[in-house]
Formats: C-alpha cells, structure tokens, sequence
C-alpha cells in the first residue's frame, strides 16, 4: 500500500507562507514602462499546522485561488516564499503535489470518460492506492451504476463529488480545497464535513477556502480571511466568535438596569419593558448588573462568523474610505482593488 | 514521460488515429494506380500544351515516373491535411485546449512536472505522426503492387522517405506544441500554428509554379518534404538538417516557456 509517511510531518508546520506577493503586470522598472499592474496577493504570512483544518476566507477574486495556485506551483510568486509539507513550492512543487490533494474551484473534468476510469486514471498519476476511495463513494453516495456512466452526463453536485474523491482517495498529507461543497446539496454536504471530521481526527491538514461563511464555521479550527488581496485576519474561530458582538434581548418588569457602564456592552436600546443592546467578550460583569432586577425573559443570540467577518470588512471598508478622503492613493487611481480585477486566464500574458 | 498519460493520450486518440490513417492508406493507394493507369494520357496532355507549364511543375515537376507521382500524393492538399490532424490538430489542442477546457489542472494537480507532460505530448505527437505516414507510405506499396509497378521500388528507399516526411510533419507538431504549451486559449495557439503551415505550403506552392518566386522555397518547411528525392536516392542535407533544427528549436521553446509560465485559473 502506497500511504504517505506520516512521521515526516513532526515538528514541521503543513503550510506556511512568507510575505507571498504576486501581481501581474509589469511595475515601472528603469527605462521600461510600466505595464497594466494588478496585485493579486500582497505580502501573505500565514502558517497551517499539521493536523488543523483551515479555512481560507473571502469574496470571490479576493486572492484565495490564486494562493492556491502559488502554493502549488502553478503561479510563481513575484516576492516571498511558501513552504508546503516542509519543502519549499519553488524547487519541490513536484514532490508537494505527490503528497497533497487538490480539489480545483468549478473542476472540469474529461467528459468521455466514465467516473470510474476518471477515478482510476487520476489515482494511478499519483502512483499511490487510492485507500479512501470506496470509504468516500459510500458517504457521498457515488454508486457503481454511477460511476460506469460517462462523465459528461454527470450533475454539477456529481461532478463535484467526484471531484473531492479524485482529491482525497490517495489519502494525502494535505488536502488543498478551493470551494469544496460548491454545487453540493445540504445532505451531501452534511456528508463532507463528517469526511472533514473523519480526516481530522485521522490527523490530516486540510486547508479549505471557501465564500460560505457558515461551512467554516462549522468545519475550521482557525480561519485566514482575505480581502483584496490582502490578510485582514487569522484567527482561531472560536477566539473570532468570542471576540464578536452578541445580540441580547432583555425583558423585564420595572425599571430598566444601567448597563452603559458595563464593560462590552454597547448599543443598548430600551423601550418600556424591554431592552436591547450589543454583548462583546465575557459576559459575566453583564449578568452581575442584572443582579436584582426582575428579568422575564434574556435571549443572548450567539453570535456568527457571517457578522464577524462582514464587520471585518465594513470596518475595512470604513477605514480604506477615511483613508482616501485623507489621501487620495495614486494606486486606487490606476488599479481598482484585486477584489474586483483578479486577472482571467484569457486577460493576461502566459509569461510568467 | 508519463506511461500512463501516454496511455491515456493513446486510448482518447486511437479512433481518430485509425480514420486518419485508412484515409491515408487509401490515399497512398491511389496515386501509383492513377499514375499506372494514365501515365500515357498525362504525358500526351502535359505536351499538348493545353496545360501551362507551370501547373505541370506542382508537387516537383515530374509527373512522367512513379516517385514523381507519388511525391504529388504527399504534397498534395489532402495529404497534408490529413497528416495535420495529428501534427497541427492534435499538438495543438494537447495543452491548450485543455488549459481552456479547465482539464489541464486536474493533470498538473498530479505529481507530474510540466516538462514531463510536454515531453509525453511530444513524443505521442511524433509517434501518431509516424503512424499515418506509414500508412501513407503503406497504401503507397499496395497501389504500386496493384499497378504491376513494385519492381520500381527500393524498400530501403521506402523507408527514408517514411522518415523524411515523419521529419517534416514532427516538425509542425513540435512548432504547434510549442505554441500549444504558450497560450491559454486555443484559438491563439491554432491560429499561430495554422498561419505557419498555411505560409509555409503558400510559399512552397507559389515557388514550384512560378520561378521568380523560387527563391522563397527555402523558407518553407515543405520545401524539406522531398519524397521524390527520397526514392531516388537524391535528397540533400537540408531535407534533414532543416526539420532537425525547427524541432530542437521547438522543443528547446518550449521546454523554457511552458514551466516558467503562470497558468492562472482557467476562465
């Protein structure tokens, strides 16, 4: 059996980027003009330790495939440098694929072949048993009558399913996730993340972007969010949520508490009989002052990582804008952010 | 090289290999019966005058022996189509049609390096490209037989033309990797490679029937394709060197450009 050498990851981190810049285009260099210039990714420090699910977070062009694709050689970066499985993607890309899955954003796959011999063919490229094939057909429900069909009369959900299994069947070290359940239905994707679950326990690395902000909170341990190229954030998610703002609603008879001096406590709202205000961080002191007053009711809504990752980005929004009305960025005159000019494979030189 | 990309290569092409060389076989049939059958009428009409001269010197001038006829067979518009659908279609449409396809990154997801696709591409190129010229050359010895005129023919003699034309048309494969392995899309790679087959079969054509134009032979690449000279046992260093040279440059090309690109996410 062809499985990977597990003891090769100890004490070695499964991902790690170092200042990972890529821009297409060409900036103004000595005597030669510079060209259209699009920053891709900017300065990317992150680092996925082994055995960790995480989840790689953003708009859609806000830079994750194209961390993807540096990270597996398909792009060389214009600066900095990225280790993946301990080798370094620049010299290793080779020997990091032998060792990782890859599950490519809206996969094609050859239409005229049958899943099976799609499944085969591409297990047998990494020169490796494919141990958690038949395991993965039975959870996401892939049959033989299925698999014997061509290709080309496969669902999108099918297609992305076999699409995961081409990814993970060889059982790899790392699996490298770009919009996994994109095209999935809820039980199929309820299926995945018991995969997911599986793979973690089994101490695998899967690192997973994803624009679906509940998949990663469900699934991730730490999650890196995005934007425009750039890392605003890289956090344990439960840290991310204890730090986010919950709604509470409290009901009550008689006069209202006094909670603006509460630390946390902000955006409180009362009408007769009821009270609504914002809750960050421990929420002990907040139920020390309710100490006395006669409550009916208290809903306290747990807060998601949809409100804190959209705050990230109005606050983002809010400062880049406060920026620009004090000083107006030539960049931003010239090249409109990544997010919305993350360059095609058709709108750019091959040349790299 | 991969065996089993090649294998994979193999079995997606194998039909179309198959319909391309009967169709050369059949091809290759036909020109040393035609030539059998009407060698005497061709030689009344070319010196009746009814034909000008210069039409007469399409595909080497020599219409009056077998290798004359059957050298028109392989620079013949048919011919060399079918020859292209290996050399033109196939080494075109290898990378770049399936970076456009989006097919390409389930491949370079495998631990697989770009020059060892390339590589694997390349000599399946050349290998189907060999295949259907034999065919050719196949169907050329069966008309010969069927003709009552093998006698005529050298196998030795058989076998460097074979290999001249498996030269010429690898080397088109090569170029239109090459461009293949350069574009994201096909369309720009077709039409790069396609422009140079077309110029290169415009120059060759319009330099045998009009001589001021004789001097631009040379920089066709089927100026090199000589299956007359082959069976005659006079082609020179050029009908080699040339073809030679166009693939080293080719290869050597591509093997720089296709690991050195970024191949972003396919549109």
């Amino acid at each position: 059996m062809g499985g990977p050498a597990r003891c090769s990851l100890s004490g070695v981190d499964a991902l790690r980027t170092e200042a990972l810049t890529k821009h297409y285009g060409r900036p103004h260099r000595g005597r030669l003009p510079a060209g259209p210039f699009v920053p891709a990714l900017t300065d990317l420090s992150i680092t996925v330790k082994s055995g960790e699910i995480f989840g790689f977070l953003g708009p859609n062009g806000a830079g994750k495939s194209t961390t993807i694709r540096l990270l597996l050689g398909f792009l060389h970066p214009s600066s900095g440098r990225a280790e993946v499985l301990g080798l370094d993607t620049a010299a290793a890309s080779v020997e990091i694929r032998s060792r990782v899955g890859y599950l490519p954003g809206g996969i094609a796959l050859y239409d005229g072949m049958t899943g099976l011999d799609l499944l085969d063919y591409l297990g047998q490229l990494y020169g490796r048993t494919p141990v958690r094939r038949h395991d993965l057909l039975e959870r996401l429900e892939m049959s033989e009558r299925t698999l014997a069909r061509p290709v080309r009369d496969y669902s999108r959900g099918m297609r992305q399913k076999i699409g995961i299994i081409q990814a993970l069947q060889h059982d790899p070290e790392l699996a490298i996730l770009d919009e996994p359940t994109e095209g999935l239905d809820p039980l199929m994707q309820r299926a995945f993340y018991d995969v997911l679950d599986e793979l973690r326990v089994a101490g695998r690395t899967i690192f997973l972007s994803s624009h679906v902000l509940s998949e990663v909170e469900r699934v991730c341990d730490r999650v890196g969010i995005i934007r425009a190229g750039r890392l605003v954030a890289l956090e344990d998610i439960a840290a991310l949520l204890a730090r986010r703002k919950r709604h509470v609603e409290l009901r009550f008879h008689g006069a209202p508490p006094d909670l603006a001096s509460i630390p946390g406590v902000t955006g409180i709202v009362i009408h007769p009989g009821l009270l609504m205000c914002q809750l960050e961080g421990d929420v002990g002191p907040f139920l020390a002052a309710l100490n006395g007053v006669a409550v009916a009711d208290l809903t306290i809504e747990p807060a998601h990582l949809e409100e804190a990752f959209l705050e990230f980005y109005e606050g983002e929004e809010r400062d880049e804008a406060d920026l620009r009305a004090a000083v107006p960025s030539p960049r931003a005159a010239v090249a409109p952010p990544a997010a919305e000019t993350e360059p095609r494979a058709d709108d750019r030189t091959g040349a790299g | 090289m991969s065996l089993r990309l090649f294998r994979r290569t193999w079995a997606a092409q194998r039909l179309k290999l198959l319909a391309v060389s009967i169709g050369l076989l059949i091809w290759g049939t036909l020109m040393p019966i035609v030539y059998e059958a009407f060698k005497e009428q061709i030689q009344f009409v070319l010196g009746s005058g009814m034909i000008p001269p210069e039409l007469a010197q399409f595909g080497g001038g020599d219409l009056f022996s077998l290798a004359g006829t059957i050298a028109v067979g392989f620079i013949h518009p048919i011919a060399v189509a079918l020859c292209l659908v290996f050399a033109l279609g196939f080494a075109v449409a290898s990378v770049a049609g399936e970076r456009q396809r989006g097919t390409l990154e389930v491949l370079l997801a495998r631990p697989l390096s770009r020059r060892r696709i390339y590589l694997t591409l390349l000599f399946a190129t050349v290998l189907f490209v060999a295949i259907v010229i034999a065919a050719e050359v196949a169907g050329t010895v069966i008309g010969t037989a069927l003709g009552g005129a093998l006698g005529e023919l050298r196998p030795e003699r058989l076998a460097v033309m074979w290999l001249n034309g498996v030269l010429v048309f690898s080397a088109f494969g090569a170029v239109s990797l090459a461009a293949s392995v350069s574009f994201d899309r096909l369309a720009p790679a077709l039409s790069v490679s396609l422009a140079i087959v077309l110029v290169s079969y415009f120059l060759e054509i319009i330099g045998s029937l009009w001589t001021a134009a004789k001097g631009l032979q040379p920089y066709s690449l089927f100026h090199y394709l000589d299956p007359r000279g082959a069976l005659n046992g006079t082609t020179t260093i050029g009908d080699w060197l040339v073809p030679i040279v166009v693939i080293a440059v080719a290869v050597a090309v591509a093997l720089t450009v296709f690991p050195r690109r970024d191949l972003a996410a396919p549109s």
